[in-house]
């Protein structure tokens, strides 16, 4: 069964197409991984799948239901900018987020205690937040969006601004809950992260769908013209050579997209240098996602819209 | 449904759990019963000072009786750590100046003035010499100067004294005897009194006479309980939707609840502080009102219509500030735009003072009509005597009724759009065309 079933939408603010045609299938139980640079509509997508924006053309349908209320109860949403009542106290915010999703207390707080317990927040069940440190606030604005059990989870931008304790303490819990079987969206401009964790990942770009694929798919469909070298006097040495197309330099060595055949290249490299390491290998999610983005002449005259 | 209660539940225990509130509730009558007996008590001990005065008397005959008037003054208020006022205390001149030496007079004058600056004396007064001549044509005016004209108990003091004796000495010369003065001149009062009714075995129910407390103080208290109960709890609505706006928490209610439903579980969440508000006010004004065996004030047919009004007036301003609150980005931004609600709310306030003196007249009727007012003048007349024919009510809460329908509609309508909003506020433009599209 599909979790998210998004076909051929498109949404404008004014004349300007924040999501463009785009149509995407989440099936149940996986992890997708939202990715593009800011203001490219994966914002905007996240919002018409909450119900929060409606599509001007298209269909958005979570669980099989079109924008239906009881579908929203199954979703729990982490927006990207966080924000929680200063003067609530920890508890009764978590109720009070659990039940607007149907949830009575009697159910919601054993999964409130066991989670403050997990995240070392129990003595501050009681305290009101605006007392909490950010990364603690932080914490229990992710409890919030996952008190009522929800099926589907949509992080935006889950990972920012913590350090990194908590965020692998996050990624943990992520991970769990799609062991418990929740469906996991989230978007992120962490791509290590995205590639560690995602079954699949989305990539749009100017409103576009630019990737949908598995990390095995995206990586071969971009070719295997990524190669990793070691060589004698590092960089410099690589000057001059027609054949490398960009250089991603780590110091010890040095990652080149190349042009024409490999090994003619690993040829002329040896004649000019000794090579201590050469290895064909798949470009990185980060490679992938900077050649699409790679910023051109037009984006600079494009207006900045509020929605991301 | 239930979604709306929830809002509603969380929204009434947000504002109820304030200390704010608590401040509102419990120590508001502490306070305002604090602040008068504190000005009874610091006017009985704080003014115990002597008040050093001289008297330039030229018509020679007022000082001696005013001495003696002083005397028994301050011995009235006590001496030493007993003492309840101030002492008048008279300074003797040192030498009588004729009235007609203008430049000795001056230069007395001067010199008195200097004392006084320099806080040897408090005043001084000068009676002119006519002031007993029973002759002279209109009245005679008498001089007190002083650099602090605020403290007025000694010139009321100095002027009923001073009368008293000049019309005594007045009526002496004319040959009138003091006695029958005093018996002749007392005055008539008017009385103001209710109508004459009819009891159940036929014989007439004498007419009571009218007191100020049921005919202005209740009706009025009536009233100022409404107009606290709605400014202390709906302007709170537009700080609520900024904030979560601000901290992007609109963003998750809207993703759980409907905004229509989120929209109307504050509004009944606020209403029903104010409902609470309310009562606990009447509830002590009433136990008073029966303590002190006035039942008669204790009326819960209007207590009926008081609910219904005020939460008509709560619904119908938390809404508009709730659609402002929505349509802005920030507190700054909202201030400038509350304004105007600010001033409908006061309509009917600012309007209850003349309604209070005439409530019958064309501006009560108008203001008892007129949407946003009519809450507020149509309660207080219902409390006054003669209370309005029963058509003005109905149709004062028709009208109502429908103002607080279509607010709430507005209020919706902008708020669905608002809320998600950031960046820029609406104008008020923007706010017509959101209310406009489907």
């Amino acid at each position: 069964m599909t979790a998210i079933e998004i076909s051929k939408v498109t949404k404008r603010f004014g004349t300007y197409a924040a999501v463009n045609d785009v149509s995407l299938s989440v099936p149940e139980g996986s992890i997708y991984g939202f990715i593009g640079p800011n203001g490219s509509g994966k914002t905007t997508t996240i919002r018409m799948i909450m119900n929060i924006l409606l599509p001007d053309a298209g269909e958005v349908s979570v669980f099989g239901r079109h924008s239906s209320t009881t579908a929203r109860d199954d979703v729990g949403y982490l927006p990207e900018e966080r924000g929680l009542y200063k003067r609530m106290p920890v508890r009764r915010l978590l109720r009070y987020y659990g039940q607007l999703k149907g949830k009575s207390v009697k159910d919601l707080d054993p999964v409130i205690s066991t989670w403050l317990e997990r995240f070392q927040l129990t003595p501050w069940a009681d305290k009101k937040i605006e007392a909490l440190s950010k990364g603690m606030a932080q914490k229990v604005q992710f409890i919030s969006s996952i008190v009522s059990k929800p099926r589907l989870l949509i992080l935006d931008e889950p990972f920012s601004g913590l350090d990194p304790v908590n965020a692998d303490a996050l990624k943990d819990a992520v991970l769990d809950l799609r062991r418990n079987g929740t469906t996991i969206v989230f978007s992120t401009h962490d791509m290590s992260a995205a590639e560690r964790l995602c079954d699949r990942i989305f990539m749009i770009f100017k409103g576009q769908k630019v990737l949908d694929g598995t990390l095995d798919e995206i990586q071969s469909n971009y070719g295997h013209d990524t190669v990793r070298v070691r060589v004698t006097g590092g960089r410099a040495t690589l000057a001059g050579f027609t054949e490398i197309d960009s250089v991603n330099d780590f110091g010890n060595y040095q990652d080149l997209r190349i042009s024409g055949d490999a090994q003619a290249f690993l040829q002329k490299l040896a004649q000019k240098t000794t090579v201590q390491h050469f290895e064909l290998t798949k470009p990185s999610l980060h490679d992938i996602f900077v050649r699409i983005a790679q910023p051109t002449a037009e984006d600079m005259k494009r207006p900045v819209s509020g929605a991301d | 449904m239930n979604r709306i209660f929830i809002v509603a539940q969380s929204e009434f225990l947000t504002l109820v759990k304030t200390k704010a509130f608590l401040i509102g509730l419990l120590l508001m009558p502490i306070i305002t019963g604090g602040a008068i007996a504190f000005q009874v008590y610091a006017q009985k001990h704080s003014d115990r000072d002597d008040h050093k005065f001289v008297v330039i008397d030229h018509s020679g005959v007022l000082s001696a009786p005013l001495g003696a008037a002083a005397s028994a003054f301050n011995t009235k208020n006590g001496d030493g750590a007993a003492r309840t006022g101030p002492h008048f205390v008279l300074v003797p001149t040192d030498t009588p100046i004729a009235a007609d030496d203008a430049a000795a007079l001056n230069a007395y004058r001067l010199q008195l003035s200097d004392r006084i600056k320099s806080k040897e004396l408090f005043g001084f007064v000068e009676i002119p010499a006519t002031a007993v001549d029973p002759n002279v044509e209109g009245a005679p005016a008498i001089q007190y100067y002083t650099e602090t004209p605020s403290y007025d108990r000694f010139p009321t003091w100095l002027e009923q004294i001073l009368n008293e004796e000049i019309t005594r000495r007045r009526f002496d010369s004319a040959g009138v005897d003091q006695k029958l003065v005093k018996k002749l001149s007392v005055r008539a009062d008017v009385q103001t009194m209710g109508l004459v009714t009819k009891k159940a075995d036929g014989s007439v129910e004498k007419a009571k006479e009218t007191d100020p407390i049921a005919t202005f103080v209740a009706p009025f208290a009536v009233l100022f309980i409404m107009f606290l109960s709605v400014m202390s709890t709906a302007p709170q609505l537009l700080n609520a939707v900024i904030e979560e706006k601000m901290s992007r928490i609109s963003e998750v209610l809207v993703a759980s609840v409907s905004p229509f439903d989120l929209l109307l579980g504050k509004l009944f969440g606020v209403t029903a502080v104010a409902v609470l508000l309310a009562l606990v006010y009447f509830l002590g004004i009433g136990y008073y009102a029966i303590y002190a065996g006035r039942t008669e004030l204790v009326q819960p047919a209007l207590m009926g219509w008081f609910v219904i009004f005020l939460v008509c007036c709560v619904l119908m301003f938390g809404s508009m500030f709730l659609a402002i609150g929505s349509a802005c980005s920030d507190i700054k931004d909202a201030q400038s735009m509350m304004q105007p609600v600010m001033m409908l709310m006061m309509v009917g306030y600012i309007g209850s003072f003349a309604v209070l003196r005439a409530p019958d007249s064309n501006l009560a009727m108008g203001l008892s009509f007129f949407p946003t007012s009519a809450p507020f003048i149509m309660m207080l007349r219902m409390a006054m005597q003669p209370t309005p024919p029963i058509w003005q009510p109905a149709l004062s809460l028709a009208i109502t009724l429908a103002t607080t329908v279509a607010f709430v509609w507005a209020a919706s309508r902008i708020f669905r759009v608002g809320v998600l909003m950031q960046g820029k506020g609406a104008t008020l433009t923007e706010m017509l065309k959101w209310i406009k599209q489907s």
